[in-house]
């Protein structure tokens, strides 16, 4: 049962500086959304307070419980030398199935080679992770997404350093997500490539300038007052006054100001 | 386990395999027992320790159990049992506070572990000195492989028999632990439970190791075989296997050099895992040798 | 007089009495010496008496082949008017101490003129000590040596007290002769061919000389080295070839590996022998003549007992 996400009123930040400022808005279940922004715009950060691994400074986000949740990170801290071979990293994919102790079944394994094989990895699952190119790993990982089969898929800029011909790919893979009803969120920096593939767009530059169809957020003026978000944090920026305009959130940590 | 009970009947084969030691002396074929526990045990922690970084870590736990054994020989003198006590409490405090820190800061896990040690250290230093005694505790808290005791032997084998349980049950997540942590926290919520597991598996096998069989061959048989292992294969079982068997062939071949060349136990059987690692690092498939293109034709493409 | 008075003059006569008494006994301690393990601060007692005061480094139940100063003892060598120690490479964290300490008085060796005997080789390899046996003085002959090198030492320092001392070391010595005639008088009870024992380490190879006893140990001469399986291997055949029943622990050393050789040969411990050091003062070897006389009682018993 996929619900839709609200996030209300929510910041998100490091050390009392926002790097998302009070983002109201709601994510509607099986909406294929692009998120675009300049450097530091929080799209990052976004994407980790939705995976549950980082901890709003004010506000909430509803709709998550009960959701599983495929995160796939910018900059992967997988130890790409670690002795493990593509076929057992892909069927920790199955971890919701089998848990910490049980065996695969031949049912499940079959699942594991068609995820390889939906990725073009498919005569691959007997190499170790150390002899497979940037394009081939980014493959496995998203075979991997493929056989957790979550509600909600966050990615977080998957095709950067990553060849054309993989991402015409991998493209293809969010776009059969879409059609099975799940919700992605895709950080991407292609602006084409958003607007061919995302049938929504979120314009992020710390709070939402603009969500909605992509046609109508990627305006050239939209993407203007984007453009003049700074990228630095305000070290004296005051604290912010609308932390305190909330008492019914839960204990607001105390954050500054976001200077235009 | 009556010495002249376990004496086998010379067999001709053990002699022409030259393991008629073992035959007739109950020593050596405890101090093989011994070594044996501690080849299926701390060999494949080895291996996750190589795999973490943190392989400098059972030195530095040698000292870090110093004021357990001295509060255990404050309040019970010299005996091992106490001391022994004493030093696996304080391992467990280091090895799970350092974990702690390492999780919730921005501590890594390396600095963690050798700030902690170093102050758990210089505490039992001031222990030491304080009560004015200058009985070198941890000399007499290390063992010799040829000393093994029944109490010594259970011991080990009980250590071994949890750490194997405790590897089968943490396999998976240990590996994904390691392999890649935001993953597994997404996934589930064994992170923490494996991580700790694996530490108090990590403190239980080298105070163990301590108190049986001294601190050179506790830290060896953690090192060394899981290092020379990874010059040959390329996929974890195959390392957490290897590594044993490495570490139980070294054992026989360093009693035997102990027995045969009146060396030193301990030595000679680190330094046989020693010359294991260093053949390893030449001939081994991932070896220096090996990788010259010329020793091996490439496939088509 | 009357009563009062008489009280009175009786009281002022006891307390004058007192007073003078006092002042006229030998004097406070005036030499502080130190000596480096337990054993040998026995002796420089003997031969010291009240005038020396005596602070042992490495006490009664340590080991000083693997002791480790601390800052205290090094303010101690520091505060001494004379340092005894060993030699023999008994003491390899002598040096050491002494030049930390900024030491720069008399340090006496005591073994000087003591015929060395050679580590025994068989047993266990060499180690940073030297090539010597440095337990000379389980052979009390030896430490009739040992007097005469103190008593040199303290006349040295404090040559007012010198009569005293060697008052104090003729006393002594001859107590050690009678010691030695004791401990050959015992051992002439017991056949020749039966004059074996096994012990932790190799430190009885001078009192064996002495009397005439083979002392077998898994362990070389120093506690620091450790065994090596044919060592052992060794001692076992050895001990069930020639039936050896007598084995002693040492109050020093781990008897882990000693209770191995005895659990294999199916031997029973036959008690405990004092090599390096001491007993605390309710043991039974709380002096140098204690110890040497429990030694040679517990190994005969043993012996005797088979």
């Amino acid at each position: 049962m996929v619900h839709p996400i609200h996030l209300d009123n929510l910041t998100l930040g490091y050390e009392r500086h926002p790097a998302v400022h009070h983002l109201s808005l709601t994510l509607a279940p099986g909406s294929l959304v692009g998120v675009v922004g300049p450097n530091g715009s929080g799209k990052s950060t976004l994407l980790k307070a939705l995976a549950r691994l980082l901890q709003p400074m004010q506000g909430q986000v509803h709709g998550l419980t009960g959701q599983r949740i495929a995160y796939l990170p910018q900059h992967s801290e997988i130890d790409r030398g670690f002795p493990i071979r593509v076929a057992d990293l892909v069927a920790m994919g199955l971890w919701h199935e089998v848990g910490a102790l049980g065996g695969l079944t031949r049912g499940q394994r079959r699942r594991c080679e068609d995820a390889l094989q939906t990725v073009g990895l498919g005569e691959f699952g007997h190499r170790t992770l150390d002899t497979l190119s940037g394009g081939q790993f980014q493959r496995a990982l998203f075979a991997r997404l493929l056989l957790q089969d979550a509600d909600l898929v966050l990615l977080d800029e998957p095709f950067a350093a990553v060849d054309t011909r993989t991402t015409q790919d991998l493209l293809a893979i969010l776009s059969q997500w879409h059609r099975a009803g799940k919700t992605v969120l895709v950080v991407l920096h292609d602006l084409p490539q958003v607007m061919t593939h995302c049938p929504e767009a979120l314009l992020l530059a710390r709070s939402a300038v603009a969500f909605g169809s992509t046609h109508d957020v990627l305006t050239p003026v939209n993407l203007q007052r984007a453009r003049r978000m700074t990228e630095a944090w305000d070290e004296s920026a005051p604290v912010c006054q609308d932390a305190m305009a909330f008492p019914e959130s839960p204990a607001p940590v105390s954050h500054r100001e976001v200077m235009p | 386990m009556n010495g002249t009970a376990m004496a086998l009947p010379p067999s001709i084969w053990l002699h022409w395999l030259g393991l008629a030691p073992f035959a007739e002396f109950g020593f050596m074929q405890r101090a093989l027992l011994g070594c044996l526990a501690l080849s299926v045990s701390a060999s494949p922690i080895g291996v996750f320790l190589m795999l973490r970084r943190m392989s400098l870590t059972g030195d530095a736990m040698a000292h870090g159990i110093l004021p357990g054994a001295a509060v255990g020989y404050l309040l019970s003198g010299l005996s091992v049992g106490a001391m022994t006590l004493g030093g696996l409490m304080a391992g467990l405090v280091v090895a799970i506070g350092s974990g702690l820190v390492a999780r919730s800061t921005v501590m890594r896990e390396d600095t963690s572990l050798a700030a902690f040690y170093l102050i758990s250290l210089a505490i039992g230093v001031l222990i030491v000195s304080w009560r004015g005694s200058n009985v070198d505790l941890l000399h007499v808290l290390f063992g010799t492989v040829l000393a093994l005791n029944n109490d010594a032997l259970w011991l080990m084998v009980g250590v071994a028999s949890i750490t194997l349980l405790g590897l089968a049950v943490l396999y998976r997540p240990l590996v994904l632990e390691c392999l890649d942590p935001v993953f597994l926290r997404s996934v589930s919520c064994w992170s923490p439970v494996a991580h700790y597991g694996f530490l108090v598996l990590l403190v239980l096998n080298l105070v163990a190791g301590f108190h049986a069989l001294g601190t050179l061959m506790a830290v060896g048989f953690l090192v060394l075989p899981a290092a020379a292992a990874r010059f040959w294969v390329r996929e974890i079982t195959a390392l957490l296997v290897l590594s044993s068997l490495f570490a139980l062939l070294a054992s026989v071949a360093g009693l035997l050099l102990s027995f045969h060349a009146d060396l030193p136990t301990g030595p000679a059987i680190v330094l046989s895992l020693g010359a294991l690692y260093l053949g390893s690092m030449f001939v081994g498939r991932q070896g220096l040798l090996c990788q010259r293109p010329s020793l091996q034709p490439h496939l088509k493409a | 007089m009357t009563i009062r008075r008489r009280l009175l003059v009786a009281l002022l006569s006891v307390v004058t009495l007192h007073t003078t008494t006092a002042g006229a006994q030998t004097n406070a301690p005036q030499v502080k010496a130190v000596a480096t393990f337990s054993i040998l601060g026995d002796v420089v007692r003997q031969v010291g008496g009240d005038r020396v005061d005596v602070f042992t480094l490495a006490g009664p139940g340590e080991d000083a082949h693997v002791f480790t100063p601390s800052p205290s003892h090094a303010r101690t060598v520091a505060d001494a008017a004379v340092v005894f120690s060993n030699g023999l490479g008994f003491e390899g964290w002598m040096t050491r101490l002494i030049r930390s300490s900024g030491y720069k008085g008399l340090h006496t060796v005591v073994s000087q003129g003591v015929e060395a005997m050679k580590e025994n080789r068989k047993h266990g390899h060499g180690h940073s000590h030297g090539h010597h046996d440095p337990h000379a003085w389980q052979n009390p002959k030896n430490v009739m040596l040992y007097v005469g090198n103190i008593t040199k030492g303290l006349c040295e320092v404090d040559a007012q007290g010198c009569d005293s001392y060697q008052a104090n070391a003729r006393a002594y010595t001859e107590r050690l002769r009678e010691l030695d005639r004791e401990v050959h008088a015992a051992w002439n009870g017991v056949a020749a061919g039966r004059r074996k024992v096994i012990t932790s380490h190799d430190a009885f190879a001078y009192y064996g000389q002495a009397y005439g006893v083979q002392f077998l140990s898994p362990q070389g001469v120093s506690t620091e080295a450790e065994a090596s399986a044919r060592g052992v291997a060794r001692l076992i055949r050895q001990i069930k070839a020639e039936n050896i029943r007598a084995l002693f622990v040492e109050n020093i050393s781990d008897p882990r590996l000693i209770e191995q050789i005895a659990r294999e040969t199916g031997i029973q411990s036959s008690g405990v022998l004092f090599s390096d050091s001491l007993s605390d003062e309710r043991g039974p070897a709380a002096t140098y003549i204690d110890m040497v006389r429990h030694n040679t009682a517990a190994l005969i018993d043993a012996i005797a007992s088979q």
